[in-house]
């Protein structure tokens, strides 16, 4: 039973992370979230098909982030230094002029930014569709809503961010 | 001659715009959106950054679980395990399933019980009768059975939040349980106790 937990584990962990932190916008928060998901997976793993553990563990993810973002609610926390920063550094770019990267490194911060502060189920489907690469059929059975549901908020989750992006105001960052 | 291509307002064309970057506008309305987008340098803009923002989106990292977490994780489900063998698994042939968890939890209320018995029979002094001899494989069966019910019952605690150890047991199940039987048998104590003196 723990080979099988290991391996789920690594073949798991960084999708359940990945969408915890673009999600919630927080490293610690995302954190909590994967190993309270990780340790409900290891509850679950004999109950679980092994051909339905993805869409399970979408499920389970994204409910529990949505469990914290109520909590965070009161808040009004948007995303965390840290994981903005990061988010802007991984990906080197491809663009040799520094203005360039400068720009687009501005709005991926934006970006992300944007990504986070949106409304459900917008988020939710942005991040499986558009970060993770996930199918409209894949998130329509780990959300369990029906294909063209997941079409539309996913166009309008888009609509949302063009939106969110206009409104926000443009940071000039120069990178040394 | 050329179909004619309607037009289509700003507010037609950006709510296009999504299914159009998806491939899903049929070829009539995708040619009256390249045509509006052909014209308007706003709608057109808002093209480049809806591409954009796919192809960022779509850039952004893979992040990895920080090892702590996973170091955690792991930590919690060794403890689970070592409280719930079958933690995670349904129970194997042989393994005690729902069932068959009554019959160790029967076991040990039956070796309280004794063990409360075996203290009362002591501070009676009742007349000294002979325990039968038990063979060595009875003595061996019976002291398996007694560690196995201890240590499951000391598991069930641990999985309900308590933490019982023998000494904890000891003294909060046996020994209340050998007071309550003394209390309940004392007069036929006594009277043993009397037939003894006037022996002697």
């Amino acid at each position: 039973m723990e080979g099988a937990f290991e391996s789920a584990v690594a073949r798991h962990q960084a999708k359940i992370y990945t969408f915890a932190c673009y999600f919630l916008g927080d490293r610690a928060e995302a954190e909590d979230v994967t190993q309270e998901v990780l340790i409900r997976l290891w509850r679950n793993l004999a109950k679980l098909d092994a051909a339905r553990m993805a869409a399970w563990l979408v499920r389970v993810t994204r409910n529990a982030c949505y469990d914290r973002l109520r909590q965070k609610r009161a808040t009004g926390r948007y995303l965390a230094p840290e994981l903005d920063g990061e988010a802007a550094e991984r990906v080197p770019s491809q663009d040799p002029d520094p203005e360039a990267t400068a720009t687009r490194g501005d709005l991926r911060r934006r970006l992300t930014a944007a990504l986070t502060a949106l409304d459900e189920p917008y988020r939710s489907v942005l991040i499986l569709r558009e970060v993770q690469g996930l199918s409209y059929q894949e998130i329509s059975d780990a959300l369990e809503v029906p294909l063209n549901t997941v079409r539309v908020h996913i166009h309008r989750g888009r609509q949302r961010l063009r939106q969110a992006l206009h409104s926000e105001p443009r940071e000039v960052t120069v990178h040394a | 001659m050329p179909e004619a291509i309607e037009t289509m307002t700003c507010e037609a064309a950006l709510a296009a715009l999504e299914p159009y970057l998806d491939g899903e506008l049929d070829r009539r309305e995708r040619e009256r959106l390249e045509a509006h987008l052909g014209a308007c340098a706003g709608c057109a803009e808002e093209r480049e950054l809806a591409l954009a923002i796919g192809r960022e989106l779509r850039a952004l990292p893979r992040l990895d679980c920080p090892a702590p977490v996973l170091a955690r994780v792991r930590r919690e489900v060794e403890r689970e395990r070592g409280a719930r063998p079958w933690a995670g698994a349904r129970p194997r042939p042989g393994e005690p399933g729902r069932r068959s968890r009554l019959r160790p939890m029967l076991a040990a209320a039956a070796l309280l019980a004794a063990l409360g018995a075996a203290f009362l029979a002591r501070d009676l002094g009742g007349p000294a009768a002979a325990p039968p001899a038990a063979s060595p494989q009875e003595v061996a069966r019976a002291t398996a059975e007694a560690r196995f019910a201890l240590e499951f019952v000391g598991r069930a605690g641990r999985r309900t939040g308590l933490d019982l150890r023998d000494d904890v047991l000891g003294r909060h199940l046996v020994a209340p349980v050998a007071r309550t039987l003394r209390g309940a048998l004392a007069p036929a104590a006594s009277a043993v106790a009397a037939e003894d003196r006037k022996g002697t």
